[in-house]
Order: C-alpha cells, then structure tokens, then sequence
C-alpha cells in the first residue's frame, strides 16, 4: 500500500470535515431564522391560550380570536396575569412548576375574585407518558378543579364524589399526585397573590 | 441502469430485507413512539425523509469523502435533516412537536439511516440510493404503523385520537407503556417469520 502525504492524510480530512460543517450550519441556521417569527407566534399562542383557559374564559381555539381576547381581557404581570371578565369581575392566574414523573409540569392555574376558589387550571407542558401520564393534558382531568377549593385528595378514576376529590388517571399514578401536590401548593399559598400591581 | 435493479432495490426492503423484523434495528424508537397512531405517522415521515435525502445526499458526495472520516461526515448530514424536520414541525405543527418531544431528535441515532448509508448509499450511485433509503423508511413505517395500531386500540380504545371501542372495553394500559412495545414487537416478528418465512418448519 502506498503511503498518503502529510496533506492527504490529515489536511484534507480536515478541510473536508470543515467545509460541511459549514455548509450543513448556514442550511439549518437559515431554515432557523427563517421560521423564528413563526415559532415565536405558536409560543406565544399556546401560553395566551393556557391563560385564557385557566380563567376560564372559553374561546374557538383560533390564533387570531385568541389574541384579540387576550388583548382585551389580559393584563400581564411581573409573576401574574389579571383577567377582567366580562361579567366585571376579576380572575388572577399564576404558572406554577413541579416535579413530574419524567420531567417538570407547569400548570396555569386561574382563581376567582376571592382567591381561593379555582376558576379553571390548564397544563403548559409537561413531558408524561403519552397515552397515560399525559392525559393530564385532556378536559375532563383539568375541568374538576374548576369552581374548588384545595387541599385536593387523588381518588380511583371515576369515582370522585366529594368537593376535595379529583378523578386520578388510571395507570398514571404518579403523574396524578404530582399534579396534586403542585395544586395543593398553590392553593395553601393562593392567599399571598397580590391583587393591587 | 435497469428498471429491475431500482424494483428490487425498492422490494427488499419491505419484505425479506425489513429493517425491524428482520435486521432488527431502530428497536429503540419502535418502543418509544408506537402507543399512538398519528405520533407514529409524523415520526415515520419524518425518519422517511431523513433516510431517503440522507442516502441520496452522501451517494452524491461518496467520491469525495476521505474514508477515515465517513462517519463524521454522514452523522453531520444525517444530523442536518433531522433538524430540517423538527423546525418545520416546530414552526408549522407545533402541537405535535410537543407531543414528540425529544423523539424527533433522536432520529439522528436510528441505526436505520446510518446503516443504509453505510451498506449502500456509500457504494451506489445516488438515484438508487434514495429509492433505497426511501424504500427503508417505508419499510420500517409499515410495521411501526400496524404496531401503533393495536398498541393505540388495545390501549386506550381509540384509532388516530378517536373513540373506536366502546366503554365494555378495559383499557390495557400495559400496552400504552413500553413493554407493550416489546410484546407487539415480538409478535410481530414472531408472526411474520412463522407464517411468511417459514421459520419454523425449515
């Protein structure tokens, strides 16, 4: 076998590598850039809708409506959203982190005038099971907070009775309490949420 | 080049060459992504799409690449399609992109795609080469699909997020978790080399 020059075994290699690694960076960074205002518009959709669902203010789903209530109903906070109902009355909502079963969950959480009864809760990520643990994403789990009060107690799914039940998810057993635990949090603090800005 | 070589380039994988149930690669995201019909469909495109232009683009450069850095090279193109993919769910099924999560990024450690590239798209010129990394994909979404299918019908009820079976049906909730992936996986396999290979009876 003949042996390779100096240039062609360790240069060339290198030169090569380099070349593609910049081609292969302007290709992503210019698909990037290109679609960086989009992503920021579903960002921000996804969290103006977990405010408006957690207040309970219902709505089509559609981006532009979306906005327009939001616009219109929302005042946002350094660590709050205040809601003005049409109904004249006001509903505060936090977003609140904590430990899931494989990764964080966040929750908005709305509350009504008094601070203390729920207006409604929607799940801003979390990273659960998909099929088990995720479902905590579906309606019917998050609708049984609304109009409660905590501390919450985890039952058999479909056998929630008393005002301080919720239905668990079967076979997300840990998801459900994790949920559980971060409502019961910030319900036991909801005291501490300032209504004046 | 012959019309013969691309159909049997195209069949082998999707029968007596399938990447799952017979190289038995890729067992990783068959596992993760079946539980659902329509997560399944988006991740199949997608390692479809990575497969195909992944082969075609390292077939059009095989002349070039120094061979003791192939494998730098090919990770860094395959590398590159995946994040083509996952922007544009990113930016235009951004619902799904949640939902997959770090699945999408992991197409960039399917042993498919770099295996293809490795056993042909290197030695082959580069139209055969994506018929064949397409034909792979396709290979490897037809199982994960029928996979999918009765991992999402036996588990929750349900086909592409709708209510198929009524409420007699007890979710098996064991199908929705992993190690339902292994067991259909393994029937699957089971059933394909019994009774279309013969396995059994050679």
């Amino acid at each position: 076998m003949k042996t390779q020059s100096f240039y062609a075994k360790r240069i060339q290699p290198l030169m090569f590598m380099a070349l593609v690694t910049i081609a292969c960076i302007l290709v992503t960074a210019a698909l990037h850039l290109s679609t960086l205002e989009r992503v920021q518009i579903n960002e921000q959709f996804f969290l103006w809708r977990s405010v408006l669902d957690a207040a309970a203010i219902s709505h089509d789903g559609q981006p532009n409506s979306v906005a327009t209530l939001f616009q219109d109903m929302v005042e946002t906070y350094e660590n709050q959203y205040v809601v003005e109902t049409e109904d004249g009355t006001t509903r505060y909502v936090v977003e609140r982190t904590g430990p899931g079963l494989w990764g964080p969950i966040t929750i908005m959480i709305g509350f009504n005038d008094d601070l203390k009864t729920l207006a409604g809760i929607s799940i801003v990520s979390q990273s659960e099971t998909p099929g088990l643990g995720a479902r905590i994403e579906e309606r019917w789990f998050t609708s049984q907070f609304a109009g409660k009060q905590g501390p919450f107690r985890m039952v058999e799914e479909g056998t929630a009775d008393a005002p301080e039940e919720i239905d668990a998810i079967t076979g997300a057993t840990i998801t459900s309490e994790s949920v559980k635990n971060i409502m019961n949090r910030v319900t036991a603090e909801s005291g501490n949420i300032s209504r004046e800005q | 080049m012959a019309a013969g070589m691309i159909k049997k380039t195209f069949l082998a994988p999707l029968g007596k060459d399938n990447p799952v149930f017979v190289q038995i690669l890729g067992i990783c995201s068959t596992l993760a992504v079946t539980n659902k019909l329509e997560n399944t469909m988006v991740m199949t495109l997608g390692v479809m799409f990575t497969t195909a232009l992944s082969s075609w683009t390292l077939s059009v450069m095989r002349k070039w690449i120094p061979s003791r850095i192939r494998m730098m090279v090919e990770t860094m193109i395959i590398a590159t399609y995946v994040i083509i993919v996952d922007i544009a769910l990113k930016a235009f099924y951004p619902e799904m992109w949640k939902q997959l999560g770090p699945y999408v990024g992991l197409i960039i450690t399917n042993c498919i795609v770099m295996g293809r590239i490795e056993a042909f798209a290197l030695q082959n010129k580069p139209m055969l080469s994506l018929v064949d990394g397409l034909a792979s994909g396709m290979g490897y979404a037809y199982v994960l699909l029928v996979i999918a299918f009765f991992r999402e019908l036996l588990g929750t009820g349900t086909l592409w997020g709708y209510q198929i079976l009524g409420s007699w049906w007890t979710n098996w909730s064991i199908m929705i978790m992993p190690p339902g992936g292994f067991f259909m996986l393994a029937i699957f396999i089971w059933i394909v080399r019994e009774a279309v290979f013969k396995e059994g009876t050679k």
